[in-house]
């Protein structure tokens, strides 16, 4: 290791906390996941414990994906590239490893808050309003670090990595406390159609907003390195990010299309859904170029391999989504399972996998030691890919049928029976995922703690 | 182009605020706060329970908004913003796992909800909504407030007719088996009387009929059609026991009424939106032949045979 490093590196302990903290929560996030889609199959089965009833467990699991396994994964990545960008030391590991904790501390409240019946009952935004507080505490400790390391920079010039991390935990800062609508602690929440417009605009930001530009800083730094290749092109970076934040801020009313709103709002959103192809592609071209000719050093390096593949389901997610936001299509895909492969598609797919290469790409580096198991990480790799893969197609197939049967006048409850053995394949797969995550934590505890790998 | 921090920081706010702006603020300072001619304000336990509902993520499975094109509950009437105005926060949702409730109230009478939440089986076979047993007989009291009031002031002509057949229903259940099935047959039209079923009874019929008895029937009147499914012990009057009919002259016309109109005020509902004509028949038939034992199915008159027929 070179001394060069060992002035920056600091041991990392943010970088640690982070990673342990998305392992963890990944484990727990899927486990939540799958006890939801066991009622699905079984509502019979743990029935009657208000705790993890089916209304409960599923704002457990979608808020510990969002803020448990995929944020804390990707913020673990940008506390190790940033201060290696900048060429300086991260402004406070203490404050890092508080922030990580005060983190695990935040989830897990919202969590019990969630399970002993606190929501505020807005999907996404479920969290009660002493947790609102502390999530933004958390972003808060997250962005001081970030900003005061920036502040202390020797490299003058920002690689786009840097943009996006910073630009992320700013913005998720200011619309998570617009979106909870944090100035109202009793009901969080505004009324009648404003309400969903908020909500809706919130909704769509933590995905547009946290993970998906968190996810390209992961990618922009990952990639080059592992392949040894400079950056493509400066100016599709600079179009790529700006047309991000433009265009994603716009997008949330398409959730709203078949409800009272103005027409004008939706317009905007079918308009800025399908210009989505704009910033995804834009990046998609830069990084694709960049690796070009040299997948093998992407195969060769497990966390390039998974950052490389949420590339490509930033590709998939992106086409559907803009392809959903059409009003014609909309008629059958929405209100169904459709929507839930998409969003498992962008959050798992997309944003989950980068962060999981980000954790894989730099555990040898803060440990200074190889993977506990590089065959471990693969394993977890193609679980987690068939699972997704898997877990999209049935439950596209699904949406479909559940829309064409609706449109064309069959009711609800002739369309549960048809879609039963679809749940129990969609169960099936989620056994995949959650076996994946559960060999991850144990191969990060192994790396982190337990690794008895020589130095590398 | 220079990204300098700053460049960086103030840019992306002032994108975020300004779209915000235009995105978020605008349709909120710009918004119609006219509430729609069914509104009407709730009261404290219709409150209560939609407190319950949104503690418990009712709104995952549960949207609330009729659109344009649907077939579904609550159909007759297109959401319209002015229905929203004191929902806070709303509950549009964003899947339809369960139906949409937008004008679930008076569907049902209350006894129906009451068995519905101690198990949503009970009273819809192929549900896969938990059961809130658990939530007590004063929490599923004010959770059924709560969603009789869907729908406003239409929920409250529907609930106004379920009250009233619900004491007509009564009446003649307490007044014998006699009375009570003479009663059921004089609110069927009378030319639904004379129609026998059309279809002929088959073998595939039958096994259809027993698909659709099973999706639909069997919480309330049982597997044997006795009456005495799980929902029995929370429904009143009880679901009819099917092999008091025999001899009864029950036509397969009124056994078609019975499943396509529901008996309001009682725990039966509707099946026309579910089910198509010819489901209605073989189910009826289904009924007839293996409970009551008496079926009139291929009887005169009939018409002209239909083509297919073997």
């Amino acid at each position: 290791m070179s001394t060069a490093e060992d002035s920056i590196s600091h041991g990392n302990q943010t970088a640690k906390a982070f990673t342990l903290t998305s392992a963890l929560w990944f484990a727990f996030a899927t486990t939540f996941g799958m006890i939801a889609a066991g009622y699905l199959v079984a509502p019979d089965f743990m029935a009657n414990i208000e705790y993890i009833q089916f209304g409960r467990m599923r704002p457990m699991h979608v808020n510990a994906v969002l803020f448990g396994f995929v944020t804390p994964g990707l913020l673990a990545a940008a506390f190790y590239y940033l201060p290696r960008l900048m060429k300086t030391r991260l402004y406070s590991e203490k404050l890092g490893v508080f922030s990580a904790v005060f983190w695990n501390l935040t989830v897990a409240a919202g969590m019990v808050g969630v399970s002993m019946g606190y929501s505020q009952g807005r999907e996404y935004a479920e969290l009660p309003w002493v947790v609102d507080i502390l999530v933004v505490i958390s972003f808060s400790l997250v962005i001081a670090n970030f900003l005061l390391t920036i502040r202390r920079r020797t490299e003058p010039i920002l690689y786009v990595s840097i943009w996006y991390a910073a630009a992320a935990v700013v913005l998720t800062a200011c619309t998570y406390c617009l979106g909870n609508v944090i100035w109202k602690p009793d009901t969080g929440a505004l009324a009648g159609i404003p309400d969903a417009i908020l909500l809706w605009f919130y909704g769509h930001n933590v995905f547009g907003l946290l993970l998906s530009p968190m996810a390209l800083g992961v990618a922009y730094y990952v990639l080059p390195i592992a392949t040894r290749s400079p950056l493509y092109s400066h100016t599709l970076s600079l179009l790529g990010f700006w047309s991000l934040i433009v265009v994603y801020t716009h997008i949330g009313t398409h959730h709203l299309l078949q409800v009272p709103v103005p027409t004008w709002l939706k317009t905007i959103s079918i308009v800025d859904s399908v210009a989505m192809v704009i910033p995804v592609m834009v990046f998609l071209i830069n990084i694709w170029y960049t690796v070009k000719g040299k997948l093998g050093d992407v195969h060769a390096d497990i966390g390039a391999k998974f950052v490389f593949t949420g590339t490509i389901y930033y590709f998939f997610v992106n086409i559907q989504g803009s392809m959903m936001a059409l009003p014609d299509v909309q008629r059958i895909t929405h209100y169904n399972n459709w929507v839930v492969a998409h969003a498992h598609i962008g959050v798992l797919g997309f944003a989950g996998v980068t962060a999981l290469g980000g954790l894989y790409f730099i555990l040898p580096r803060i440990t200074g030691k190889p993977l506990h198991s590089t065959f471990l990480a693969d394993l977890q790799y193609w679980l987690v890919l068939i699972g997704i893969t898997g877990f999209g197609i049935v439950l596209t197939i699904v949406g479909l049928i559940q829309g064409q049967a609706w449109y064309n006048g069959e009711t609800l409850y002739r369309t549960l029976p048809e879609i039963q053995p679809y749940y129990i394949t969609r169960l099936s797969l989620g056994i995949l995922i959650m076996t994946g995550a559960y060999i991850g934590l144990y191969n990060v505890i192994r790396s982190l703690y337990f690794n008895r790998g020589a130095t590398s | 182009m220079r990204m300098t921090p700053a460049v960086i920081l103030f840019g992306v706010l002032a994108l975020l605020g300004s779209i915000a702006l235009v995105m978020v603020y605008w349709p909120y300072a710009q918004q119609d706060t006219t509430p729609s001619e069914i509104f009407r304000a709730r009261n404290a336990e219709e409150a209560a329970g939609r407190h319950i509902y949104l503690q418990n993520g009712c709104v995952y499975c549960h949207s609330q908004a009729i659109r344009p094109f649907d077939w579904d509950l609550g159909s007759e009437r297109i959401a319209q913003a002015g229905d929203y105005v004191a929902d806070e926060p709303i509950q549009l949702g964003s899947q339809r796992t369960g139906v949409d409730l937008s004008q679930e109230g008076g569907e049902h009478p209350d006894d129906w909800h009451h068995a519905h939440f101690i198990n949503p089986r009970y009273t819809r076979p192929s549900s896969v909504m938990p059961p809130f047993e658990w939530l007590g007989t004063e929490r599923i009291r004010a959770l059924t407030r709560y969603v009789q009031s869907l729908g406003f002031l239409q929920a409250d002509r529907r609930m106004e007719r379920q009250d009233y057949w619900k004491q007509e229903s009564i009446t003649a259940y307490e007044a014998g088996p006699d009375a009570n099935v003479r009663w059921l047959v004089e609110h069927v039209p009378e030319g639904w009387h004379r129609v026998p079923n059309p279809y002929p009874t088959t073998a595939a019929g039958l096994q259809r009929g027993q698909r659709i008895y099973q999706y639909f029937c069997i919480g309330c009147h049982g597997p044997v059609g006795d009456g005495m499914g799980p929902a029995q012990p929370w429904i009143y009057p009880p679901p009819l026991n099917f092999t008091i009919l025999k001899g009864r002259a029950i036509s397969g016309g009124i056994l078609y009424h019975q499943i396509m109109n529901g008996i309001t005020g009682t725990a039966m509902p509707y099946f026309k939106r579910d089910l198509e004509s010819q489901k209605i028949w073989e189910v009826g038939d289904y009924v007839a032949y293996y409970f009551i034992n008496q079926s009139d199915a291929n009887q005169e008159p009939k018409g002209i045979d239909a083509a297919w027929e073997p």
